[in-house]
């Protein structure tokens, strides 16, 4: 098996993208917050398991995305 | 009680006020009850078991006319006397009080019988085979002047008392129903060591000793019912049948009846013993919530919204897949709500009152004073059951009958000119 090498580069981007992930979660969290009347400020706390639970769902689909994107890329122009 | 954490409040001594019974307990410390045993069957060594580690009581006497019965007895109380006629029993003058577990029909005589003799008497439920016994038995408690308990150990139940000061306190709203089974799935039958003694064994079968369900099993849910309600019943109807055990039994193994408050509000009581998946319950329905005392539960009619994210995701979702009909959703199913509810004490239910029944009873044998209530509970619990039982033989819509009223909750004594 070969040994494979991740980039200081690629974890930044990674690291990057997963920030970026959790906080369109969090953003929806407040939007939701703000669109139900009933719903407490503090939900920006108390439902941060959530949150993060959809950050995750996020980054996999942003993940899956990527992978399609190079994957097809790939099969129709392998490198020379 | 202080430990089920629901003692020392006014509310509570509003809606249960028997309770007022363990005031005097420090003061009691070093006395002890010496109590009689008269029937000990297995319901009897089930008191006995709870008595004998009671400190504050002596078992001085068992009595028992089956010898098995008796040898079982012996063996929780090794120094207790033995008879087989409850009446020798009854004249030893150093007996306080009696706790009388025999089949439902002996009840009576045998209550009449300790009160004449001076005793203090805790007889289990039903207390009588019909409603002129229970009558009969707790005017001679009056006139005797001494205690006199029922197998109501639900009056005790901890989760029973915190539920009905909440209910009384109107946490659940107006109740507007009361729904009582108890469903169970066997013959409920004992092994008779020979057949001459069938009856006696299986003395719950038969008309002469028992009314069935409604005397075994109602008569505790009744109870819960008009406690709730702070109401007696004015009138009973419904059915009874035999449908799966064709044994030779006397009583129904199928039985619905329904009990009017006078508000219009209805109880029901259902029992079928061919099937178990519901189990027992009283589920007490208000306005705004319903309390499930024995699952030890009450659940409200609106509970707090989801945090505003999951509905955000659940509405997103219901956008992209349902297809709600034209109608909108009033043409979905109205099953039951998912709500798992709250527990009534914070955790689950553990026994069920029993030892702080008869811890009650050996409170009241020292020191001589009836708790409020309690024989009006007890006398009234067994009067509706067997109010039901005449209803499901008789197949009529019944009234309370006047002459059994006694000046009780809802309830005035009539006296005839």
């Amino acid at each position: 098996m070969k040994d494979t090498i991740i980039s200081a580069r690629r974890k930044k981007i990674e690291v990057v993208a997963f920030i970026v992930c959790f906080l369109i979660a969090n953003l929806l969290n407040l939007y939701a917050i703000i669109a139900y009347n009933d719903a407490s400020y503090s939900e920006l706390i108390t439902s941060l398991g959530y949150v993060t639970a959809a950050a995750v769902v996020l980054y996999v689909l942003w993940c899956a995305l990527r992978i399609l994107f190079y994957g097809t890329g790939k099969l129709f122009f392998p490198k020379k | 009680m202080k430990k089920a954490g629901i003692a020392g409040t006014a509310a509570v001594f509003v809606s249960s006020p028997w309770l007022s019974v363990f005031s005097d307990s420090k003061h009691t410390a070093r006395f002890v009850a010496k109590l009689g045993i008269i029937g000990t069957g297995s319901r009897g060594q089930h008191l006995m078991r709870f008595l004998a580690a009671n400190p504050k009581v002596e078992i001085a006497a068992v009595c028992d006319i089956y010898q098995p019965s008796l040898d079982g007895a012996r063996r929780i109380a090794p120094n207790a006397k033995a008879y087989t006629d409850y009446r020798r029993l009854l004249e030893d003058k150093t007996i306080d009080g009696v706790v009388i577990a025999t089949p439902l029909n002996a009840h009576c005589q045998i209550a009449l019988d300790a009160f004449d003799a001076g005793k203090h008497v805790f007889c289990e439920k039903t207390l009588g085979i019909t409603i002129e016994e229970c009558y009969a038995m707790y005017n001679r408690h009056k006139t005797a002047g001494k205690v006199f308990f029922s197998g109501q150990q639900r009056l005790f139940d901890p989760r029973y008392i915190k539920a009905m000061e909440m209910i009384h306190a109107g946490v659940f709203g107006e109740i507007q129903s009361i729904r009582t089974f108890w469903f169970r799935n066997g013959d409920w039958r004992r092994k008779a060591p020979s057949p001459e003694l069938e009856r006696q064994i299986n003395w719950r079968l038969y008309r002469e000793y028992s009314k069935g369900l409604m005397t075994e099993l109602a008569c505790h849910q009744l109870q819960v019912g008009a406690w709730a309600m702070r109401s007696i019943p004015e009138k009973a109807m419904g059915h009874g049948s035999i449908t799966f055990w064709k044994d030779g039994r006397e009583v129904y193994d199928n039985v619905s009846c329904i009990y009017v408050f006078d508000n219009g509000v209805k109880m029901t009581f259902d029992s079928v013993i061919a099937n178990k998946f519901y189990g027992l319950e009283e589920q007490i329905l208000g306005s705004r919530g319903t309390v499930e005392p024995e699952k030890g539960k009450y659940y409200f009619e609106e509970t707090p919204p989801a945090p505003a994210f999951l509905r955000l995701l659940t509405d997103i979702e219901n956008d992209l897949f349902n297809t709600l009909p034209f109608a909108g959703t009033s043409w979905t199913p109205e099953t039951a709500g998912k709500n798992k509810g709250e527990y009534i004490l914070g955790e689950k239910p553990k026994g069920d009152g029993t030892d702080l029944a008869l811890n009650a009873y050996v409170e009241a044998v020292i020191t001589g004073k009836q708790p409020p209530n309690i024989a009006e509970e007890g006398y009234y619990a067994s009067a509706l059951a067997l109010l039901g039982d005449l209803t499901l033989q008789k197949g009529e819509i019944l009234k309370f009958p006047d002459k059994f009223k006694i000046d009780y909750l809802n309830h005035r004594k009539v006296v005839s000119a």
